[in-house]
């Protein structure tokens, strides 16, 4: 197939280079501990790696990633993920390293502490948009269903966390400057 | 939830380079297995629109279907392969239900043969859903509604629902759930919001089994039938006007009683197919076919049906969005996946 115009393992070289610090950190967001966002990371690689024909070019190839990363940490957390054969060195640098950066987080504790008190799915999709940064289409990628579907269940989980906020919530923590601001009315 | 929630700048800068670079040697040593992996769908990755808000509708639930990704056979979490739909056959009297408290008004209502439905209630600010998903994915739905507290695990608060057994969480106070044991071919799920515990159960005893007969009768006369659909349809199609070259009325379809959901479905499936044309055509260097897809697009600003979706969505919007862009000369990025094409 000539569907890899610079091979195989070069595109991969490049997809990995280009997705690998996203990869690791939309898990090392989620994951309970370290070693599990490697777990998480190196299995959702070795999909791409895998099933590299299938993965979406451009900007759609960083939600179609987060998507695969998704279900994996999902199986993590049911039980039913096992310890990925590979990524150990990995998985022991991230145990020992020390993630204690606290100016460099996604946002401050009290919002964090806020979107626990949300359901599981209004969590997600404000994860999704605020942690990562993501727009409406391509938390309908992640997901696998439409913006039809995003666009309302975003602005209620917004509003909602808002309100568990008070008011007048300070901004949501020391966000990169890529990531939307939590803002009074959306888009409007 | 213990680790930090670290920016990806600062996980570019922790000290890990060793194992990064080791990983990627690992991995790209691993055999590749791209026989198994052609999407079992013809239309690839599309998903079905409303559908899919009823299997994404739980945080993590779709993987139940994929649990063994990494195994010799192949399967994989990147949700190309498809996912369950439902298969049994339906209890007699229905294993869907609705609301009969008097005061309620539906707000939204989709219903799919494969994936199931939901029927949304509100009287003020409270809104009740009801929705029905797969029987097969009874388990997973359980399972993560155990872990709304994660990393807690609560089994959740026996009840009796509709003559069975079922489970309530609460996500808050004032925001429960409840999930009824599996039928032959459904399982319930019902959320309430805006109410605490005592009136949510006493809403559950207004509930109703029904078929999707049951349902589609219960609703009021705004919804559409599934007698009256193709007429819904035409008339829809009627106030859009110009089809996309290889489009006829009768490729459109929808199996929606909801008219915004309908809507979509039909408006969609236009504009889609103008974009397409607008792509193809801009590919061939057709400066007259690029014309007249851009004038139909444009034209959508005006489609009756997307006015009148307007007030209840934001799916008039995305449509106006990639038109004005298509305006502008661009093909729209994610149009596909924004538009449910």
């Amino acid at each position: 197939m000539s569907e890899f115009p610079e091979g195989r393992d070069e595109t991969f070289r490049r997809l990995y280079a280009a997705h690998f610090d996203a990869v690791l950190g939309f898990a090392l967001r989620r994951a309970d501990r370290p070693e599990d966002a490697a777990d998480v990371t190196a299995d959702t690689f070795l999909v791409a790696w895998r099933r590299l024909g299938h993965v979406p070019q451009g900007l759609e190839t960083r939600p179609w990633l987060y998507g695969v990363a998704r279900r994996v940490l999902a199986n993590q957390r049911r039980g039913e993920g096992r310890r990925s054969a590979l990524g150990d060195r990995l998985r022991r640098q991230l145990a020992t390293v020390s993630l204690d950066t606290a100016d460099e987080v996604v946002q401050k504790a009290d919002v964090t502490a806020a979107m626990r008190r949300l359901s599981a799915r209004d969590q997600e999709v404000l994860e999704l948009h605020l942690w990562e940064g993501l727009e409406p289409r391509e938390i309908a990628e992640v997901l696998g269903t439409t913006t039809v579907v995003i666009r309302p269940r975003l602005s209620r989980a917004r509003a909602r966390l808002r309100e568990l906020l008070g008011n007048d919530p300070a901004p949501p923590g020391h966000l990169p400057s890529r990531q939307p601001a939590l803002i009074p009315k959306e888009g409007r | 939830m213990t680790t930090p929630k670290l920016t990806d700048e600062a996980v570019a800068a922790l000290p890990i380079h060793d194992g990064r670079v080791e990983l990627l040697e690992e991995i790209m040593s691993s055999p590749v297995i791209d026989r198994v992996t052609e999407p079992t769908s013809p239309s690839g990755r599309r998903t079905p629109r409303w559908v899919t808000t009823v299997a994404a509708a739980a945080a993590v639930v779709t993987v139940a279907a994929v649990p063994l990704y990494l195994t010799r056979d192949g399967g994989d979490p990147s949700g190309t392969n498809g996912a369950p739909g439902a298969t049994g056959v339906e209890s007699p009297g229905g294993e869907r239900a609705i609301l009969t408290t008097a005061g309620w008004t539906v707000d939204n209502v989709n219903d799919d043969e494969k994936w199931g439905g939901e029927v949304g209630y509100s009287k003020g600010s409270q809104h009740l859903a009801v929705t029905w998903y797969p029987a097969s994915e009874y388990d997973s739905y359980v399972t993560d509604r155990e872990h709304i507290n994660h990393p807690e695990v609560d089994q959740g608060q026996a009840i009796e629902v509709l003559g069975a057994p079922a489970r309530l969480w609460a996500y808050t106070a004032n925001d429960h759930t409840v999930i009824r044991t599996a039928g032959d071919r459904w399982f319930l799920e019902v959320r309430g919001d805006g109410m605490d515990k005592q009136a949510f159960v006493a809403l559950l005893g207004d509930l109703q089994l029904v078929d999707k007969v049951g349902l589609e009768t219960s609703l009021a006369a705004d919804f559409v039938t599934q007698e009256e659909r193709p007429g819904a349809i035409g008339d829809i199609l009627d106030g859009i006007g110009a089809l996309p070259p290889g489009l006829q009325a009768s490729d459109v379809t929808s199996s929606e009683p909801d008219r915004y959901h309908l809507g979509a479905d039909v408006s969609g499936a236009v504009a889609c197919g103008w974009i397409a044309e607008f792509a193809a055509a801009k590919s061939a260097g057709s400066e007259s076919r690029m014309a007249a897809a851009t004038d139909a697009l444009a034209a959508s600003h005006d489609w009756p049906i997307l006015r009148e979706m307007n007030d209840r969505g934001d799916y008039p919007e995305a449509v106006w969005d990639y038109a004005d862009q298509v305006a502008a000369g661009k093909v729209p990025e994610g149009y596909r996946q924004g538009l449910g094409c």
